[in-house]
């Protein structure tokens, strides 16, 4: 029993220290790093997504309309198209390991970024698209909602956290309003 | 796009009489759960790709190997094409070295193919990617969709971050072996593992202070090289993806995940092995919400679930997926014990909304 016990407390001890971090791939972004680096930010409903070849046909990728229904940041007009790398074309499936796949009729909230005279990309890749959904008390929801920053110091982000829940629509906005104008 | 396969076996159920006497469990578990409680753990899961072929889904895996591959002749700013493919070899060797699975990889040589290229053959190498900004690296996986074979799968180091390839690491750079090993584990057919904490910081910025996965999505800090090595979550996944003799003794936890009575989709469901510490986890994937953890050491487990609600689930599931991220972190009320090459018997995980 002593035995069990012994090797539980330094299990949970090994459990407890924070391992410093291994997984790869994204630089993660807040929401006010995503909105001060956005060329625009629009809230729409995704009418197409089509697969095709890039330029030099070396690869497949996707574009994306949005019916855009408001502009938060930028001027793209009321269609607004921008790029995800992966697709399927005829029996070929490109899987671009992270990438979102945005489907038609989806409601989305999307920071895009630009260079030269291409179409616009997510900025930040997934973390560059927030998901609307309908909920029939609340609303529009964006779900799962911006992780809040602290005042002061760090705070750590707790999964299941009953005080991040998701977000009605119109305070998102007004949050990212306020990032985009720099009122926080 | 997620597959999982069912266990095989089943067995009795935890907390049934023979399997844990009832006042050691209950220390065991008072003990556990008020560290667990305590600390708001990450929680994880390692994923399988899964592709529709005709009216069956199957997991994406390479149908034969070693795993053949090139490397890009183009290096960068103090790592040149040798010191890549040495980061890179060290990364398969470590996947390779999993006793419990069969999966192995051969380097042919070096190329002047791009790895964005879709030309048949599976190409590592830096590449500039204004568009992926916030991309440290990524894997990209071209497969027959009528067989579900997979065609090639090249991974791309974005050129435009600095890249050590130093064996203790080095200041403000990212690590390539580090890297290289979470991508080569996709290159294999594993998804993310949601297994990391993060912190967020006053000015802004998030920051990653903990992960039990190499299959985490989020990077680490430049200089840290600890991601050199894989966890339990990650031997478990290779090791259902293509399993050696010895991956048989492993048993598993299965289940359901209910909320007033229906299927939660999403949950993150993780076993923790108390005898070693150790994480593995699944997700709940489909509509009725059905788990299986696979991999897990015999002996009891104390599982506990929670939402992905502060993750990109985009990165993690197809968007028009039904994600459940809004009810509270739960564990099971007993203890489960995980027999050897089988499995615990079904349970139910019932969570409550936030």
């Amino acid at each position: 029993m002593m035995r069990t016990i012994c090797r539980l407390v330094v299990s949970c001890t090994l459990f407890l220290l924070p391992a410093r971090v291994q997984g790869t791939v994204l630089v993660p972004a807040s929401m006010a790093e995503l909105a001060r680096d956005a060329g625009a930010i629009v809230r729409g409903r995704v009418v197409a997504a089509e697969a095709r070849f890039t330029p030099d046909r070396g690869a497949i990728e996707t574009l994306v309309t949005v019916d855009a229904e408001r502009t938060l940041k930028g001027s793209l007009g009321t269609t607004v198209q921008f790029l995800v790398p992966g697709g399927t074309l005829g029996r070929y499936r490109s899987i671009f390991v992270g990438a979102p796949e945005l489907v038609v009729g989806q409601r989305v909230v999307v920071f895009l970024g630009w260079h030269g005279p291409s179409y616009p990309y997510l900025l930040g890749f997934s973390q560059g698209v927030f998901r609307v959904q309908a909920d029939g008390q609340r609303g529009w929801l964006v779900t799962p909602p911006p992780i809040p920053v602290p005042a002061t110091g760090t705070s750590t982000v707790v999964r299941g956290d009953p005080d991040r829940r998701p977000m009605p629509l119109a305070d998102f906005e007004q949050r990212v309003r306020d990032l985009v104008t720099g009122t926080r | 796009m997620t597959e999982h396969r069912k266990p095989t076996h089943t067995a009795q159920a935890a907390g049934q009489p023979g399997n844990v006497r009832p006042f050691r469990a209950l220390l065991f578990f008072w003990l556990i759960s008020s560290f667990v409680l305590s600390h708001a753990a990450p929680a994880l899961a390692y994923l399988e790709f899964g592709v529709q072929v005709g009216d069956r889904r199957v997991a994406l895996k390479w149908g034969r190997v070693p795993v053949r591959y090139f490397i890009n002749d183009q290096g960068v700013a103090g790592v040149g094409p040798n010191d890549l493919q040495a980061a890179a070899n060290r990364a398969f060797s470590t996947w390779q070295a999993v006793p419990t699975s069969s999966i192995a990889y051969q380097f042919v040589g070096f190329t002047s193919a791009l790895p964005r290229e879709e030309d048949g053959q599976s190409t590592l190498g830096f590449a500039s990617r204004p568009d992926l900004d916030r991309v440290l690296a990524s894997t990209n996986i071209l497969l027959d969709q009528t067989t579900g074979e997979i065609i090639e799968a090249d991974i791309f180091f974005n050129s435009a971050f600095p890249w050590s390839v130093a064996p203790s690491g080095e200041p403000d750079k990212y690590d390539l072996e580090s890297i290289a090993l979470h991508e080569v584990g996709h290159l294999s057919g594993l998804g993310h593992s949601a297994l990391g904490e993060t912190e967020m910081r006053a000015d802004g910025g998030r920051l990653v202070i903990a992960a039990e996965a190499a299959m985490f999505p989020i990077a680490f800090p430049p200089g840290n090289v600890s991601g050199r090595t894989l966890r339990a979550d990650d031997i478990a996944g290779i090791s259902d993806l293509y399993p050696e003799a010895g991956f048989s003794d492993a048993g598993s936890i299965s289940g359901r995940v209910t909320r007033d009575g229906r299927g939660v989709f999403g949950a993150h469901v993780v076993a923790f092995d108390p005898a070693d510490g150790s994480l593995v986890g699944q997700f709940s994937l489909d509509t009725e919400g059905r788990f299986s953890i696979l991999g897990l050491r015999p002996g009891p487990h104390i599982v506990r679930l929670e939402p992905l609600d502060d993750a990109d689930v985009v990165s993690f599931f197809a968007a028009d997926q039904p994600v459940d991220l809004d009810f509270r972190v739960t564990f099971f009320d007993r203890l489960v014990v995980v027999p050897r090459g089988g499995d615990s018997g079904s349970i139910e995980l019932k969570v409550v909304g936030k």
